[in-house]
């Protein structure tokens, strides 16, 4: 347990010490509200800063919880992740702290988001929707520092993995319906997007940071928050169960793969598996 | 003595290729040992099997009484690793990487800050403890990653060349932390290196290539066994210091212009040189050094991992 609280604590240190990737972190949610906000500006969306800045923060709990993967991926090539393997410390444990040590690190990326979202057009009404919007981004940041998690037990180099790092989050949020409404995308992207789980996770938290959920389901997918796969809905509720299944599957996954990874085989540098155990 | 290390046996093969071919030695209990041999001889896949990072192929391993393969966790908390590339986090600072350690290995919370400032006195580091580890020198960070190693109380400390790579003066430093050590808290230290002098210090040796033990002693048996006396002469007769080696035979070898002649019995050496000593300008008698024993054994020079 004092391994599970410790690696949590070095996560949030190392989070509150780089304040560079803090402050980028907060201008390009902005910036993506800024930019996107005028370009789909449309008359059904009553309130386009709320509706934009959902699909923000979830977007961005999103990103920060994968990171999980390249943060654990620099523990290898830093060869941290050594010091941990060769102490009596249960794999287990270790999976367990870093997982939630980016989840936690993604809920307060979300929060500072929706905090400044406060005074810019996000307006709440009832006392529980902050707290679905934090359950929300807690299980979002669960489910994806499990597949963050996985991905990373997965790397064979350091280098390889930033890009496919990129290839594979850009794709995700962008065809989520976080920035660009599901409607305006073509066919083909928006079979994509059925499969992507972020578009079930954005949908989900979007209806609950809107306030929209007595809504009816016509009325949820004429607002884009329910997703119509032809002729079958799929409401925000169904969304989040989807979401915590996905997560419960790469959670397990993850911390399996994590336990049986044989790390000696990463390729640190560039030449073989002996040059960095060696 | 009784041996803290038991190799019984071990192979270790990748596919076809076999990195350890069947070794067998032991290491006794508060002696430093020195595992030596060219680069891709088996040292380093030894060591990771014996810090229960790699799994054996066959043969027994056991540290302490405990089986490196069915016992992990417990060997674990028997030894400490200084790896040759750092394995420190150097976002943190080298008090925060010490505690985060000591939460790894169980050290009990009282006791933490007594053995942090014990371990960083030995290392020198107490005043840097607050600094971030990052920002250290190469020589600092071995100082830390030694300190780290030795603050669980390990019984077996594992040392991968713990110099290569610094500067002779922190070398020698480095050195004196690890007598220190072994003379106070009498751990036992399994290192290995390249510097042939550095080896010489270790009270046993084992020099490993091919995936073989080639050599197992005290450095003093080794290079008694393995190298020899040389003497070089110059001098102004060269028929008749031939003629006198050949007659005491005494082997030489003439270079350009000198002889070089196995000093291996002085006795016969000193007559020569009696009947020829108006003939001769220069001397000098060489001893063998411990590179000699290595070149040897292995037939390669030990160099340095680029």
């Amino acid at each position: 347990m004092s391994t599970v609280f410790t690696l949590w604590k070095r996560g949030l240190k190392a989070f509150i010490r780089n304040r560079t990737g803090l402050i980028f972190s907060l201008i390009f949610p902005f910036f993506f509200v800024y930019v996107f906000g005028a370009i789909f500006k449309s008359d059904y969306i009553q309130n386009p800063i709320a509706y934009m800045l959902s699909g923000v923060i979830i977007t961005t709990v999103f990103e920060s919880s994968l990171n999980l993967a390249s943060s654990t991926v620099d523990d290898m090539v830093s060869g941290f992740m050594k010091e941990i393997l060769v102490s009596p410390v249960r794999r287990i444990a270790v999976a367990m702290g870093q997982l939630l040590a980016a989840t936690t690190v993604a809920t307060l990326q979300g929060i500072l988001i929706l905090v400044i979202g406060l005074f810019i057009g996000i307006r709440f009404t009832t006392w529980t929707t902050p707290l679905f919007i934090l359950i929300a981004m807690v299980s979002v940041g669960l489910v994806f520092s499990g597949v963050g998690l996985f991905l990373a037990t997965k790397v064979r180099s350091g280098q390889t993995f930033q890009i496919v790092k990129t290839a594979v989050t850009m794709p995700l949020t962008f065809i989520s319906g976080a920035y660009i409404p599901l409607s305006m995308l073509p066919d083909t992207l928006r079979y994509i997007a059925y499969i992507n789980p972020m578009t079930y996770a954005t949908a989900f938290f979007r209806m609950i940071v809107l306030e929209k959920t007595d809504l009816t389901t016509a009325e949820l997918v004429k607002e884009g928050l329910a997703i119509d796969i032809n002729g079958f809905i799929v409401t925000p509720f169904m969304s989040f169960v989807i979401i915590v299944l996905i997560g419960l599957v790469f959670l397990l996954l993850s911390t399996y793969s994590f336990i049986k990874t044989d790390f000696s085989r990463l390729n640190r540098s560039s030449s073989d598996a002996s040059a960095l155990w060696g | 003595m009784n041996s803290i290390i038991e190799v019984k046996n071990f192979t270790k093969s990748y596919g076809n290729f076999i990195a350890v071919n069947n070794i067998s030695f032991e290491v006794e209990e508060g002696t430093i040992f020195a595992f030596l041999g060219p680069n891709g001889a088996g040292k380093s896949t030894t060591i990771n099997t014996l810090c229960t990072i790699f799994e054996k192929t066959s043969g027994n391993l056991f540290i302490d009484g405990k089986d490196v393969t069915t016992h992990k966790s417990e060997v674990r908390s028997t030894i400490g690793v200084v790896f040759q590339d750092s394995t420190l986090d150097a976002k943190m600072t080298i008090d925060e990487n010490l505690r985060m350690h000591c939460v790894f290995y169980n050290v009990p919370k009282k006791e933490v800050e007594e053995r942090i400032q014990f371990v960083l006195k030995l290392v020198d580091l107490l005043g840097e403890r607050k600094k971030l580890v990052g920002a250290l020198s190469g020589g600092m960070k071995r100082r830390v990653e030694i300190a780290r190693g030795l603050i669980h109380y390990p019984k077996v400390l594992f040392l991968d060349e713990p110099t290569t790579g610094l500067d002779p003066q922190t070398r020698a430093h480095i050195w004196e932390y690890i007598i220190k050590l072994q003379k106070e808290r009498n751990i036992t230290i399994f290192l290995t290196t390249h510097y042939m002098e550095e080896a010489e210090i270790c009270n046993k040796i084992a020099i490993i290539d091919g995936g073989i033990i080639v050599a197992h002693d005290t450095p003093y048996a080794l290079k008694k066994e393995f190298t020899k006396d040389k003497a070089y002469i110059t001098t102004k007769n060269e028929s008749e210091l031939e003629r006198l080696l050949v007659q005491y035979d005494l082997k030489y070898v003439k270079k350009e212009d000198f002889y070089k002649i196995e000093a291996e019995n002085i006795d016969r050496l000193l007559q020569v040189l009696s009947l020829c000593k108006e003939d001769i300008r220069n001397i000098e008698i060489k001893k063998g050094t411990f590179n000699d024993v290595f070149l040897e054994i292995t037939g390669k020079k030990i160099r340095e991992e680029a």
